[in-house]
């Protein structure tokens, strides 16, 4: 599990006269519990992007643990990614064509990582998300299984860190509802940190704390009760 | 990566058939050209490697070489029965044999000669034997009639039809071994034959018009099927469309075609040479098709890359995601790169046999209308021309690959 520290973190697009995001200072624990909530535009997107290495600020530190990312090159931001974080988007970025367990390992074997060992946690990962079949193709699977697939994927590498933006936006209520629990819950058994964007709040109520962003700035910051 | 790669491949199978197809005929036609034309010149070359030296008319070089070796039907001028006489005298010639045309039977030409030109141009017999009375016939293994058939001469070269010669007919004797040549073709008969059904050799007509073409006037004769093979040539030889000559040496045989070519009535010729002049025709004709599979191939490539492009910029998220989840940048530009040159490789692969097998089909039909056989085979420089191929595909794939490697994971997983 990572430790997250931001600090004079800010990034602007060309044309924009204002930061798209600008944080001063923002921590997490090691093992944290992070919602993200905000209006549309108001760069929960661009967070996600900057603390997994996506895209790099103009200015400032993001540093996991000891790690300041903002310093690597974008292959290195790439390789300590595939180290260290698992991604869950709104949208699957499943493979048609290839069967569950193929999905769940494709980064990894496209890395070279997908070792013996990788590859029996792949099948134990796609149980744990209450997918029994692993070699169905991922396009016969319904919506909410298909995003289980995903984050059996963003968990096979053990990261120590789980980010997940709208992971239940583009599912019904009830699959919604399953995706929510199972990425508490993985994220507790691996003890990994969680910082989960979403407009859920059956699913943001659930972490222990909410921030809320407005045109690029923490505008609350909130404790909660952990209703588990 | 591979079996991502073929999975890939498996779920676009359709627009990756379209491709192979592409590559294979783009392919195939520059395959086919080299190879036919390759076969054609070799071909050409063993069907004439037993014909030293041809002495006919003064005419047309190359149609005295189409006519003789290859028993193309044509009017060939006749030269004087003389030049025979003295060929056969001179010491400087082996053997020295007369080519007469004229008839036809069921389109096989039948040439007449002498047992000295079947023996020197053929490697034996698959069944009987040589002809030893007027009436017998020697046919090549390419013509369909067995030992013991009758063959009655059509006048008129091959293919033109004409009137039979009505009272002669001659007696398939013997059926000789392939040689790969158009004489496979033909239905080779004593020269005193050929003489005798038109009238000629009995009594001296030596200004006799020969008379293939047909049609004014002619002068029968008939075979005597019976009478002894005379091949006896030291006087009294009537016209002659042509003379095989073996020379002892290759001195003798220049010296020979210096001495008949310098002659009047005579002209002399290596067949060997007159193809070689031939085969530059051949190799302009071949560069010029050349030039039209490189041009269809230029425009396939460029339709596989435009291809390309669109497929890698339709599927930018999905690619460039993949980066978002941990794979490597190059795995990105792998795995477009290695998709690409599968396609073109096995297009390649196919466009080679598809090439290979059309020069073959060409080469049969081929043989079966001359009797020349082409052999159609692969050089070390097919092996240069395919991997010229793949390396430039591997240049091409590149490019998209390219792209797909600088494709920013960010907008990938944008919706
Ligand atoms: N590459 C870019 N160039 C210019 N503007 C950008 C770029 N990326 C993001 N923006 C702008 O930054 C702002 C924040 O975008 P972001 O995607 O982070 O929003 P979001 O909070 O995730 O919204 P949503 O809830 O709709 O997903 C938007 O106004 C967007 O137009
Ligand atoms: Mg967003």
């Amino acid at each position: 599990m990572l430790p997250l520290a931001l600090s004079d973190v800010a990034i602007s697009f060309p044309g924009l006269a204002e930061p798209v995001l600008a944080i001063d200072a923002l921590s997490i624990p090691a093992g944290g519990r992070l919602a993200v909530t905000g209006a549309s535009g108001s760069g929960k997107s661009t967070f996600v992007n900057l603390i997994s290495g996506l895209t790099r600020p103009d200015r400032g530190t993001i540093a996991w643990r000891d790690t300041d990312i903002a310093t690597l090159s974008e292959s290195g931001r790439d390789r300590w990614r595939a180290a260290n974080v698992g991604l869950v988007m709104q949208e699957f970025h499943l493979f048609p064509g290839l069967a569950a367990i193929d999905n769940v390992l494709l980064p990894a074997r496209l890395a070279h990582a997908a070792t013996a060992e990788v590859k029996t946690r792949a099948l134990d990962l796609l149980a744990r998300v209450g997918l029994s079949r692993p070699g169905q193709s991922v396009e016969t699977m319904s919506r909410g299984e298909m995003q289980r697939v995903a984050v059996a994927r963003a968990l096979l590498r053990r990261p120590g860190v789980i980010i997940a933006d709208e992971p239940t936006a583009s599912l019904d209520a009830e699959a919604g509802a399953e995706v929510g629990r199972l990425l508490i819950e993985l994220a507790d058994q691996e003890g990994a940190t969680l910082i989960v964007v979403s407009h859920d709040e059956r699913l943001t109520e659930r972490l222990g704390r909410r921030i809320r962003l407005a045109a690029g700035r923490v505008v609350s910051d909130t404790a909660l009760e952990a209703a588990r | 990566m591979i079996r991502f790669v073929l999975a890939d491949l498996r779920r676009l199978w359709a627009a990756s058939l379209v491709i192979v197809l592409l590559v294979a005929l783009a392919t195939a036609l520059g395959v086919a050209v080299t190879l036919q034309e390759r076969a054609l010149r070799l071909g050409s070359a063993r069907a004439a490697d037993k014909f030293d030296l041809i002495v006919g008319a003064p005419g047309s070089e190359t149609q005295l070489v189409l006519s003789s070796v290859f028993l193309q039907p044509a009017a060939l001028p006749l030269m004087s029965g003389d030049v025979l006489t003295r060929l056969t005298a001179d010491r400087r010639v082996a053997w020295a044999a007369p080519i007469g045309f004229g008839d036809n039977f069921s389109g096989y030409p039948i040439v007449g000669t002498t047992t000295a030109l079947v023996k020197g141009t053929t490697t034996g017999f698959t069944g009987g034997r040589m002809f030893a009375l007027e009436g017998e016939a020697v046919v090549g293994s390419g013509v369909d009639l067995a030992i013991g058939a009758e063959v009655k001469p059509m006048h008129g070269a091959a293919g033109e039809g004409g009137e039979t010669h009505a009272d002669s007919a001659y007696t398939v004797v013997g059926k000789l071994q392939p040689t790969g040549t158009a004489w496979d073709r033909a239905i080779l008969v004593p020269i005193q034959a050929v003489w005798h059904i038109h009238g000629l050799g009995e009594d001296h007509h030596e200004d006799e018009a020969h008379e293939e073409a047909g049609g004014e006037e002619h002068h029968h004769g008939h075979i005597d099927a019976d009478a002894p093979l005379v091949e006896d040539f030291s006087h009294d030889v009537p016209g002659l469309p042509a003379v095989l000559v073996k020379p002892k040496t290759i001195a003798d045989a220049y010296a020979l075609r210096q001495a008949y070519r310098a002659e009047g009535g005579t002209r002399a010729v290596f067949p060997a040479e007159v193809l070689t002049s031939l085969y530059a025709t051949l190799g302009d004709a071949r560069t010029v098709l050349m030039y039209v599979a490189y041009g269809a191939q230029a425009l396939v490539a460029a339709a596989l890359m435009l291809i390309a492009v669109i497929h890698v910029a339709q599927r930018r998220r999905q690619i460039g995601a993949l980066r978002a989840f941990g794979a490597p940048r190059l795995a990105v530009f792998g795995i477009v790169w290695l998709e690409l040159l599968l396609l073109v490789g096995i297009g390649v692969g196919a466009g080679f046999a598809v090439g290979y097998g059309a020069a073959e089909f060409l080469a049969g039909l081929f043989t079966a209308q001359s009797g020349v056989r082409l052999p159609v085979e692969f050089s070390h420089s097919d092996a240069l021309m395919a991997a010229a191929f793949l390396a430039v595909a591997a240049l091409m794939a590149a490019l998209p690959a390219a792209l797909a490697y600088r494709q920013s994971p960010v907008e990938a997983l944008r919706a």
